[in-house]
C-alpha cells in the first residue's frame, strides 16, 4: 500500500553536520535572514508589498500557519509520498511546499471566505461587499474583511493542532489518508465555525452602526466580567490556547497528559488541560499588565484599555511559542539528561527566560528594524505577526525542508524507530505515583504557589527597573 | 527503594507540582478581586496649576481633511496606517515620485527658499509634485485665556496642513493680524501629525519669533522643519507629563505611539474658576478617558469637577467603528462632563452616539466647509465659564 508521510516527521532523524551549538546557531542566522528579506518583501511598511496595513499581512501570516499544519499535522504530507519527502532535496521540498501551501492559502482566502461566504453568508469577509455600506472607506473594508478572516484563523490555529496533540487524531487515528485529513480537517473546522459565532461574531455585529442585534448578540455576553465589548477578551485566551498546544506538544512532550493510561480520559484531559492552562496564562498576563501599569480604565484608549490589555495578552503569549520551538526544532528539545518532569520543568524555565528577553528586545528595536510603531499600545502594533512569521518561516525549515543545511536527514532504521518508542514509554513508566513523588509534588505545589506571589510581588519593581521602550 | 530513586521521584514529583501550583495560582488568583490588593492606592498629588476665569476657544479649522475616502486611499496605496507620514508625498514634502514614495528631503529642498513668506509661490511647487493636493486641511484652534484680573491671554494650539487652507482659515478668523500684532505668546504642537504640524509655516508668516511648545519625540525631520520653515523663536520640548504654563493653565506631554510613525501628544488642562477642569486637545491619542483620569490623578481643579471637553477625542476619524469605542461612549458618561465640544478626529458617529447617549455636546453651525452640526466646525466658539 502507498506510504504517505505518516509519521515522517518522528521517523526521520536530522544529524547535525557539525559539532555543538554551531547548527543551531546556523539555522537561527539563516532563518533569521529569510525572515527579514521576506519580512521585508510582504510585511513591512517601508517595504515591497507592505501588508503590514496591518490586517492584510497579519491574516494571511496566520492562514499560512495553519495551512502548514493542515499539511503537516492534518495531512501528514498527503499527497506527497515517503520517497519522495525522502528522497528529494531539501531546497526543493521546500520550494514546492511552500507554494503548494500557497496556493491553498490564496484559494481559501480568496475563494472560501471572501467569494463564497463573503457573497452568500456573512458580507463581512468580503471587501467589496462592505464597501456598500454609505461611508466605509476602501481600507477599512479591507481591514475588517481580513479582521474577521483572522479572527477564525486565531481559532482554527488552536484547534487543528489540538485535535492532534490532544485527541490524537481519534477517532480517526487508524484510518489512511486522505479520510483521516478530511476528516480532522472538517471536524475541527466545524468547531472553529461554532466557537466564532460564539466569541468573535458578536464582536463583528456590533462593529457596525447601529449594532446589529438581530443577527448577533449586543451587547456581548462577556461585557461584564471582560469589562469591554471588545472581542479582544476572546483573542486573549484563544491565543493562550495556541501557544499552550505547541507548549505541550514541544517542550512538554504531551507531559503530564501522557501519565493518563486510559486513551479518552487522557485526550480529555489533554484537550481541556490546554485550555485550563490557556486561561490560567490569559488571567495572569492580565494580571501582571496592572500590576506594572495600573488597572485598567473602561472607556480609556491603549495602554489603559480593557480591550488592548487583553490583546496584549494574546501578545505576551506569542513571546513563549518562539523560545520554546526553537528549544525543540534546533536544540533537539535540550535538556534531555533527567527525568521526563525535570526536562520539562528547565525547558519551560529557559523558554520563560527567553520569551521574557524576547519582549525586550523587540520593543526595544522593532521600530528600526521591522517598520513597526515603537511603543507597547500602539492599535497597529501587533508583534504577533513578526512572531508568527518567523514561526512560519522555522515550520518552512523544520517540517518541509529538514534544518536543511546544518542538518541532514536520514531515515530511522526499524530499530531505532522501536528504540525512540521504547525511551519514549521508559520516561513515561519512570515517572511512579508513588508516595515520594506525591511529597514531591506537594513541595512543589507549595513552591510553584510560593513562586507565584513572589513574582506578583516583585514585578512591578523588576519592570520599572527596565526601560524598555526609549523615552516611555 | 534505593535513596536515589526516592529522591529522584521526590524531584520528578517536585517539578510536575510546582507547574501545577504555579498554574493553579495563575488562574484562580490573577483575576479573582483579591488581586486588587496589590494595586498601590495611588496618592493624588494634587498640583496646583492656578486658576484662571475664564477659556474661550475659537476652531480655526477642524477640517483636518476634505474626503476621508481620498486620505484612506492614500493611505492604502501607500502601505497601510504604519507608514511614515514623511513618505506618503502628501503637500508639503511632494518630489514628485508619487504615493509612498515621498522624502522629507527631496520635498523640502523645492520649498525651503520659500519659507515662510513666500507661501503661494511655494503652493504652487507643490500642487505640481504631490499627491492629493487638495484634499490637505488642517487642525488649528485659538485658546484665549482670561485671567483672574481680568487680562486676557491668547495661545495658538496647532497651525493646520494645507499652507493654502490654513492662511483662508486664519484670515477668516483674524490670526494673522493677532500674530503680526504678537497678541499671540505661543504656539503649542499637539503631535507631529501632518494634519496638525505642516501648516506651521503659515504662523511663522505672520510671526517667526512666536514661542513653540512641542511634546518629546518629534522625529529629525519634524525637528528639522522648524528650522527650515525660519523659526525664529524659543522652542521649548515639553517632557511626558505635567508642565505648568501660566496661572490656571497647564500642558501634558503622553509618551504614546501614534499612526504614521508618530510619538508623543500634548494636551492641555485648564482649571476655570467656579466650574472645575476643561480639557483641550488636538487629537486625544491618550484617549479623554486617560487625559481625565490623568487629571485627577496629578492636579488640583476646582470643585473636583470635570467640567468641559474641547477639541478632537480621536475616536472614528476615518469613517471607521470598533466595539472598544462603545466603551468610550459607555463609559464618558461617569465623568460628568458639562460641556462637550468635539470635532475633528472625534468622527461624526461618535458625536451623534454621545448625542444619543444624552451627553451634552455643543452643536456647531456647518459652516466654512465642516460637514455636520453634529459637533463644533469651523469658525464655531465654545465658552467655559
Amino acid at each position: 500500500m502507498e506510504r504517505y508521510g505518516e509519521g515522517y516527521l518522528e521517523e526521520r532523524k536530522l544529524v547535525k553536520r557539525w559539532s555543538g551549538p554551531i547548527p543551531a546557531l546556523v539555522s537561527l542566522a539563516l532563518t533569521l535572514g529569510v525572515f527579514y528579506l521576506t519580512w521585508w518583501i510582504f510585511q513591512d511598511p517601508r517595504g515591497l508589498m507592505r501588508m503590514y496595513t496591518p490586517y492584510v499581512g497579519y491574516m494571511y501570516c496566520r492562514w499560512w500557519l495553519i495551512m502548514m499544519i493542515w499539511m503537516v499535522y492534518i495531512f501528514n504530507f498527503w499527497p506527497f509520498k515517503r520517497k519522495w519527502l525522502e528522497n528529494t532535496h531539501p531546497l526543493t521540498k521546500g520550494v514546492v511546499l511552500t507554494l503548494v501551501s500557497t496556493v491553498i492559502l490564496v484559494g481559501l482566502i480568496k475563494g472560501f471566505f471572501e467569494g463564497l461566504m463573503g457573497n452568500y453568508g456573512l458580507a463581512y469577509f468580503n471587501p467589496e461587499q462592505l464597501e456598500k455600506l454609505p461611508g466605509i472607506t476602501s481600507f477599512f473594508a479591507i481591514e475588517y474583511a481580513s479582521l474577521a478572516i483572522l479572527m477564525f484563523a486565531a481559532i482554527a490555529s488552536w484547534l487543528s493542532p489540538a485535535w492532534v496533540v490532544a485527541f490524537e487524531e481519534a477517532p480517526w487515528e487508524k484510518m489512511k489518508q486522505p479520510g483521516k485529513g478530511f476528516s480532522i480537517l472538517i471536524m475541527t473546522f466545524f468547531l472553529s465555525t461554532v466557537v466564532y459565532f460564539v466569541t468573535m461574531h458578536p464582536h463583528m455585529g456590533i462593529l457596525y452602526h447601529p449594532w446589529q442585534y438581530f443577527t448577533s448578540i449586543a451587547p456581548p455576553y462577556w461585557e461584564q466580567f471582560a469589562n469591554t465589548v471588545s472581542g479582544n477578551f476572546h483573542v486573549s485566551w484563544i491565543m493562550c490556547c495556541t501557544v499552550v498546544v505547541w507548549l505541550v506538544e514541544t517542550i512538554w512532550e504531551r507531559y503530564p497528559f501522557s501519565l493518563i493510561k486510559n486513551d479518552w480520559a487522557r485526550r480529555f484531559a489533554a484537550f481541556f488541560g490546554i485550555i485550563a492552562i490557556a486561561l490560567a496564562m490569559h488571567f495572569f498576563l492580565y494580571f501582571a499588565q496592572e500590576l506594572t501599569w495600573g488597572e485598567a480604565i473602561r472607556g480609556t484608549r491603549r495602554a489603559f484599555a480593557p480591550d488592548w490589555r487583553w490583546l496584549h495578552v494574546g501578545e505576551m503569549a506569542i513571546f513563549f511559542l518562539v523560545p520554546a520551538l526553537f528549544v525543540t526544532f534546533y536544540c533537539d528539545n535540550w535538556p534531555k539528561k533527567y527525568s521526563l518532569p525535570v526536562n520539562v520543568l528547565l525547558r519551560t524555565i529557559a523558554t520563560t527566560v527567553g520569551a521574557i528577553a524576547l519582549y525586550i528586545v523587540y520593543y526595544k528595536t522593532s521600530h528600526d528594524f521591522l517598520g513597526t510603531q515603537k511603543g507597547f499600545s500602539h492599535p497597529q502594533q501587533f508583534p504577533m505577526i513578526p512572531m508568527i512569521w518567523l514561526v512560519n518561516i522555522w515550520l518552512v525549515h523544520h517540517w518541509f525542508m529538514d534544518n536543511w543545511p546544518a542538518w541532514k536527514m536520514v531515515p530511522k532504521t526499524v530499530e531505532e524507530i522501536e528504540a525512540d518508542h521504547a525511551a519514549k514509554l521508559a520516561a513515561i513508566e519512570d515517572v511512579r505515583l508513588n508516595s515520594k513523588f506525591g511529597v514531591g509534588l506537594g513541595a512543589g505545589v507549595a513552591m510553584g504557589v510560593a513562586f507565584y506571589f513572589v513574582t506578583v510581588w516583585a514585578l512591578p519593581a523588576v519592570y520599572a527597573a527596565v526601560n524598555i521602550i526609549p523615552g516611555k | 527503594m534505593s535513596d536515589n530513586i526516592k529522591r529522584r521521584d521526590f524531584l520528578k514529583g517536585a517539578a510536575t507540582g510546582v507547574g501545577i501550583g504555579l498554574l493553579g495560582a495563575m488562574g484562580l488568583y490573577s483575576y479573582s478581586p483579591m488581586r486588587k490588593s496589590h494595586f498601590q492606592k495611588a496618592e493624588r498629588k494634587m498640583a496646583d496649576i492656578g486658576v484662571c476665569k475664564s477659556i474661550k476657544v475659537t476652531n480655526i479649522s477642524e477640517t483636518s481633511w476634505f474626503e476621508n475616502a481620498v486620505l484612506m486611499g492614500d493611505i492604502k496605496g501607500a502601505g497601510g496606517l504604519l507608514v511614515n507620514q514623511y513618505d506618503y508625498n502628501w503637500p508639503p514634502f511632494g518630489n514628485g515620485k508619487g504615493l509612498g514614495k515621498g522624502s522629507y528631503e527631496d520635498g523640502m529642498a523645492k520649498i525651503k527658499h520659500l519659507l515662510p513668506d513666500r507661501l503661494d509661490e511655494a503652493w504652487k511647487i507643490i500642487e505640481a509634485n504631490c499627491v492629493n493636493v487638495d484634499n490637505a486641511g488642517g487642525y488649528a484652534a485659538l485658546i484665549e485665556l482670561e485671567q483672574m484680573d481680568g487680562a486676557k491671554r491668547k495661545f495658538l494650539l496647532d497651525s493646520g496642513w494645507s499652507y493654502k487652507w490654513t492662511e483662508e482659515c486664519f484670515k477668516r478668523e483674524g490670526i494673522d493680524k493677532m500674530l503680526e500684532n504678537k497678541e499671540i505668546e505661543a504656539l503649542f504642537f499637539s503631535h507631529e501629525h501632518f494634519d496638525h504640524y505642516w501648516g506651521l509655516p503659515v504662523t511663522l508668516k505672520y510671526d517667526p519669533e512666536i514661542t513653540i511648545y512641542i511634546p518629546e519625540g518629534f522625529y529629525p525631520e519634524g525637528l528639522q522643519y522648524i528650522k527650515d520653515c525660519g523659526h525664529k523663536g524659543k522652542l521649548i520640548t515639553v517632557k511626558p507629563g505635567l508642565q505648568k504654563i501660566i496661572p490656571g493653565m497647564s500642558s501634558y506631554v503622553f509618551a504614546i505611539p501614534i499612526i504614521c510613525r508618530v510619538y508623543g501628544e500634548q494636551s492641555l488642562y485648564f482649571n476655570v474658576a467656579d466650574k472645575g477642569l476643561v480639557s483641550v486637545t488636538g487629537c486625544c491619542h491618550q484617549g479623554i478617558i486617560r487625559f481625565a483620569e490623568t487629571a485627577y490623578n496629578e492636579i488640583k481643579y476646582e470643585n473636583d469637577n470635570c467640567h468641559g471637553i474641547y477639541g478632537g477625542l480621536h475616536i472614528s476619524p476615518f469613517d471607521d467603528w470598533d466595539p472598544k469605542y462603545d466603551d468610550l461612549v459607555i463609559s464618558l458618561g461617569k465623568y460628568g462632563f458639562e460641556r462637550i465640544g468635539c470635532n475633528h478626529c472625534t468622527g461624526v458617529l461618535c458625536a451623534k452616539k454621545f448625542i444619543t447617549a444624552g451627553y451634552p455636546v455643543i452643536e456647531g453651525t456647518a459652516q466654512y466647509r465642516s460637514k455636520d452640526k453634529a459637533y463644533l466646525g469651523n469658525g464655531d466658539t465654545i465658552t467655559f465659564g
